[in-house]
């Protein structure tokens, strides 16, 4: 079923804002997490993004508009012009499905720090769905503008939402994806009071994130915004539009049994559901983004739940978690993961599992443990997003 | 005492509009500045000058009459 066309991308990300460039580096295995907020009693790490507001916007158009939108309205405009999509579309036809796992930390932040002086536009900068809202101002689209906040799955689910409203044919084009800017202090430390987060030695920020390896410990936040227009492909192909992909399945499920231990059936069933809808079998599968947060417990979970799905096809899937590089963007991760696997189907290459100095035995599978690995055969690709709360999205992607 | 000048130095530091599109009789709200931005730049004024703004007439609309309201209130403050 190719009936869903990606034909934009649009990053704003610690690797840089133009797709090849991005890729590139992740090829490279160039890591993007490094030291932040020195201050703070335990050592922090992140990836963050070089940004330049008045690439975007005037100050006056900044009042009340905290990093993560501007962060998501820079990202989708990037994604509308690679998909040279504006123009000849009823602004009523456009909608936008945005994830966001916790909205605007810094507007928060400075208000606590305030002194009780809080800025009057702390609320409409802070609220999870003003990221949509704001690029739905920018791009004119009047459809509908929804926000998915379902943690560490919400770019993905929203991207599997925007896909089907453009199959229902309730939108010509969705513009889809997410956005997260979460590196405060306050932030950084409520997630190192969660112990999930990598450690490290003084100097070795960089390779701290280490997914699937026996010494892995934990993952380091990353922030950025990455955005996909959806369209059909009948609707692609009459425009004469570049496809990136298709999107051939999608899969959500809830494991329901705890709400932050992940669980092999709970993954298993999004898999498996991701499959069906595409009409694919494991083995058609070339490579998995995982989400290898690189924390004890998450990396083996997933791992059994590709084996359990894959069962004797396991070694026929290359797997690599690019957390290890650019860090874990919670809403945004689903979206950034879902460019880089659509990427690595259009030019063919396989994106490395960073970091990995000696695989986990209980991670056993066919990691991508170099760098520039080429796939000349590959296909069929999927990208894996798992949420605290126990929400679970794969995004099944075919090449052009 | 007039606070115009420093109004406008403000808002020309702030939203970066041009000194000669700082007419001070013009509409602010025409020049851009939405409910929710003159509500942030009300704020800002306020930290300026240190003082404590009393809910803005909504029929003050260009810098002139903003100017008038601060003046009051720091001649207020300066007489307290």
């Amino acid at each position: 079923m190719n009936s869903i066309a990606v034909t934009g991308l649009g990053l704003v990300t610690s690797h840089g804002d133009t797709p090849d460039a991005v890729f590139a580096a992740i090829m490279r295995g160039e890591s993007a997490v490094q030291p932040v907020f020195p201050e703070l009693p335990k050592p922090a790490a992140a990836a963050t993004v070089a940004f330049d507001q008045s690439r975007w916007f005037t100050k006056l158009q900044l009042a009340g508009v905290d990093r993560v939108s501007q962060l998501a309205v820079a990202a989708a405009d990037l994604a509308m012009k690679d998909a040279g999509a504006a123009g000849d579309i009823d602004p009523e036809r456009i909608g936008v499905y945005a994830g966001c796992g916790m909205g605007g930390a810094a507007a928060l932040e400075a208000a606590y720090r305030s002194g009780g002086r809080v800025p009057p536009l702390t609320i409409p900068a802070f609220m999870p769905n003003a990221p949509a809202a704001h690029v739905a101002m920018r791009q004119k689209a009047l459809g509908p503008v929804l926000t998915y906040s379902v943690a560490c799955a919400s770019s993905a689910v929203a991207i599997a939402e925007a896909a089907k409203a453009v199959q229902s044919g309730e939108v010509d084009v969705a513009i889809a994806g997410g956005t997260e800017a979460l590196i405060v202090p306050g932030v950084v430390l409520a997630w190192q009071a969660m112990q999930t987060l990598a450690s490290f030695n003084p100097g070795e920020a960089a390779s701290s994130v280490r997914p699937f390896s026996l010494d892995r410990t934990g993952f380091a936040l990353g922030e950025g915004s990455a955005f996909v227009i959806l369209e059909s492909a009948e609707r692609a192909r009459r425009r004469n539009a570049r496809v990136y992909a298709y999107l051939a399945g999608w899969g959500i499920s809830c494991d329901a049994t705890h709400l932050t231990k992940p669980d092999v059936p709970g993954q298993a069933r999004a898999l498996r559901a991701a499959l069906r809808r595409a009409d694919l079998k494991p083995r058609d599968v070339g490579y998995c983004n995982a989400h290898g947060t690189a924390t004890r417990i998450g990396d083996v979970i997933e791992r059994d739940a590709l084996a359990e799905v894959w069962g004797n096809d396991l070694d026929h899937l290359s797997v690599s978690s690019t957390k290890a590089l650019h860090g874990h963007l919670l809403g945004a991760a689903g979206a950034l993961e879902a460019a880089i696997t659509v990427l690595a189907l259009q030019h063919r290459q396989l994106p490395p599992n960073a970091n990995c100095t000696e695989i986990d035995p209980a991670c056993r599978m066919n990691l991508v443990t170099r760098t520039g690995v080429a796939a000349p055969q590959l296909e069929v690709a999927l990208s894996n997003s798992f949420a605290f709360g126990g929400t679970n999205a794969v995004l099944l992607f075919k090449r052009a | 005492m007039s606070s115009l000048k420093e109004l406008q130095d403000l808002i020309h530091e702030k939203y970066g509009i041009d000194m000669s599109e700082l007419d001070p009789s013009a509409s602010m709200r025409e020049k851009g500045l939405d409910s929710l931005a003159l509500v942030e730049f009300l704020f800002a004024v306020e930290d300026h000058f240190h003082i404590n703004l009393p809910d803005v007439d909504s029929n003050v609309d260009t810098l002139a009459e903003l100017a008038v309201v601060v003046d009051r209130v720091r001649a207020a403050k300066a007489a307290a």
